[in-house]
């Protein structure tokens, strides 16, 4: 999706597709989230939303670690910027919290491993992506397999049960009502939103992921923006995962399960940009509204196997209103 | 000889004691004719997934337990994922429902929203779920299952061989149990040994991935009586580690599991199948009784037994026809 494509002259008084698809995707969500609190009851309770936000955290993290990629890299799903090694990375630096933790090292020390790992997961995709011109997909997917394994060889594929002062701080309860955890999503969601709008990082990012050229032209340094969105999502993926290690009280296999989520998250994120491009804003109303859908589900007793038809769903109309706007013409 | 015959005495007696003190905190399943109504009540059931046979047959017994006796059940499927059961009971307990019963899982990983479910001021039962939490754990005797099974294997051994185990599950404490029986009754049979490193069982593609590690296995240890029998504490990496050793001809060789999925049952019953024993379950029946006792607690009955017990049945080469029969009936 380009800029350009979006703003294609328009005959008077016909909406721009891409406002068309915003509003309906927010109607969609306020109807969803108004049925759910006139239908299910205790939905619409401060404390069901903080559980709602609480339980969407470590997803939400991820996907803004994927949202960076795509800005930075272009939005074209299959030759743009996008990291498929998130899931895992999450479950490897879990794993790798977990087993400090219980060597007896400090939480300093854990949790700059675990964050540390991430970062270094992502400065090798970066390294594969821009300094060997390996796409995007193949790359994340083969580090994916990395991670995996190497998660595995920490593990043994067996639950690593820890517990630490940082995890019981992260797991606790925080001012106003709200868990450490909920607070934890508001700082990050505020620090990245701070960045990508209020300095000028987050438009010469954007530069750099739709207009390459353009920007190599302006002195943008191309190559190291597009390489700290990786580093930057590995480092997201990194505290992703002392958030997961405080809620799972440790390690447990299967993180890698949630790349399906990230990946729908970031796509649906850009239905409520005005753009249609992917923002962190978009991201996390996309996270909040997966996270709305499966607890309303819950709480209005429909079985949580619609959930995943749902979220195949959802996917499937954005890639393909997203196509259709693209076609020339 | 003689220590050998001691440890196998002593083996007995510990068996014996810890049987007795195991029945003084427990009962078995009682008949269900007296089960109270749970009109009007709504039981929340929580499981890590379902996509074993025992994990939906127990997962189906109590939905239709609960519909049956008239109540509503909110029935919660994980995925085998545990970030999602933990969400989905951090959101059932702010549904507030008369009552949860949480099915298997990851025990360390439990164990403290079990304990939030319990501050919340909702009764919680467990299935196969050990927990200081749980009013009730209805569950078959684990311990029991571990110790027949491993006297079983060991006598179809004739006392010596080694074998290849699979622990991956160490932390669902049923497997726990299973394996601690095992390596209690090894004790007595010095001439049966581990091969290590042990082998580790995975979710997903459990038989796809047994298949492949016993295959393995089978090539590093090339000649007959090498391996003398592969031991796993459920019955899905059995399904996988039989079929590889039946594909590589290692006819001497044993396999022995828990659960009594249909297939493994048929498995064992097949003379020419490596399948040597499996302890079949009653899962169904599992997740009823844990029903009942919810529903006698709603009633007023405080007194639930901390354990219930549902018999399990050793099926062996010898037994497996009628064996099957009388699981089809319970089952």
């Amino acid at each position: 999706m380009t800029a350009q494509s979006l703003s294609r002259p328009l005959s008077s008084g016909q909406m721009p597709p891409a406002r068309l698809l915003r509003i309906g995707a927010t109607l969609l969500l306020i109807v969803a989230v108004g049925l759910f609190a006139a239908m299910a009851p205790g939905f619409a309770t401060a404390s069901n939303l903080a559980d709602v936000a609480e339980q969407s955290t470590v997803l939400a993290l991820l996907a803004f670690g994927m949202t960076l990629v795509v800005i930075a890299g272009g939005p074209d799903v299959v030759r743009g910027g996008i990291d498929l090694s998130l899931g895992a990375n999450l479950g490897l630096c879990d794993a790798l919290y977990a087993a400090m933790s219980n060597a007896g090292h400090g939480d300093g020390t854990s949790a700059l491993v675990a964050v540390g790992a991430g970062a270094a997961v992502g400065l090798v995709n970066a390294v594969a992506i821009i300094r060997f011109g390996v796409p995007p997909l193949l790359a994340t997917l083969a580090s994916m397999n990395a991670c995996a394994g190497l998660e595995l060889v920490v593990t043994q594929n067996t639950v690593l049960t820890t517990d630490s002062p940082l995890l019981g701080i992260v797991a606790g309860p925080g001012a106003l009502g709200l868990s450490t955890t909920d607070w934890i999503l508001v700082a990050m969601t505020a620090a990245l939103l701070l960045v990508m709008h209020a300095t000028p990082v987050g438009l010469r990012l954007r530069a750099v992921g739709l207009h390459p050229r353009a920007a190599r032209a302006a002195g943008l340094p191309v190559a190291a923006m597009g390489a700290g969105a990786y580093v930057a999502a590995g480092t997201l993926a990194g505290l992703a995962a002392i958030v997961q290690a405080a809620r799972l009280s440790g390690s447990s296999p299967g993180s890698g399960d949630i790349l399906l989520s990230v990946v729908l998250t970031s796509l649906l994120g850009v239905v409520f940009s005005r753009r249609l491009q992917p923002t962190i804003g978009g991201t996390l109303a996309a996270v909040l509204f997966i996270g709305c859908l499966v607890n309303g589900f819950q709480l209005v007793n429909v079985s949580s196997y619609w959930v995943n038809g749902i979220e195949g769903v959802l996917i499937l109309s954005v890639v393909a209103l997203r196509s259709l706007l693209q076609r020339p013409g | 000889m003689q220590s050998r015959t001691m440890s196998r005495r002593a083996l007995v007696a510990a068996t014996a004691a810890a049987t007795g003190i195991v029945w003084s905190v427990c009962a078995m399943a009682q008949p269900q004719a007296d089960v109270p109504t749970l009109k009007g009540k709504r039981v929340g059931i929580t499981v890590v997934g379902t996509e074993h046979y025992w994990d939906l047959r127990a997962y189906q017994g109590q939905i239709d337990e609960v519909k049956r006796l008239g109540g509503t059940p909110i029935a919660l499927d994980a995925g085998r994922n545990d970030s999602r059961q933990i969400a989905q009971i951090q959101t059932l307990i702010a549904q507030k429902p008369d009552v949860i019963i949480e099915q298997l899982g990851n025990g360390p990983v439990l164990q403290p929203w079990l304990r939030k479910i319990r501050t919340a001021g909702i009764p919680l039962f467990t299935v196969d779920t050990i927990s200081p939490s749980s009013l009730n754990d209805t569950t078959s005797d684990n311990y029991n299952i571990g110790e027949k099974l491993a006297l079983q294997m060991a006598s179809d051994l004739g006392g010596h061989g080694k074998i290849v185990v699979f622990n991956g599950f160490y932390s669902v404490p049923v497997c726990a149990i299973r394996y601690e029986e095992l390596k209690l009754v090894l004790k007595a049979f010095p001439d049966i040994t581990i091969i290590e490193p042990e082998l580790r069982d995975v979710i997903p593609n459990t038989v796809q991935n047994a298949y492949a590690q016993v295959t393995d296995m089978l090539a590093k240890y090339p000649h007959d009586g090498d391996v003398a029998a592969v031991w796993s504490a459920w019955d899905v990496p059995q399904v996988g580690a039989t079929q590889a050793i039946a594909a590589a001809h290692r006819t001497g060789i044993r396999t022995y599991g828990v659960d009594g999925s249909p297939d493994v049952v048929k498995m064992v019953a097949d003379p020419n199948a490596p399948a040597g024993a499996v302890v079949a379950q009653q899962p169904y029946l599992i997740g009823k009784t844990a029903v009942d006792n919810a529903a006698r607690y709603l009633a007023g009955d405080h007194q639930v037994p901390l354990y219930s017990f549902v018999p399990s049945v050793l099926v062996t080469k010898a037994n497996a026809a009628e064996a099957a029969k009388s699981i089809a009936q319970g089952d």
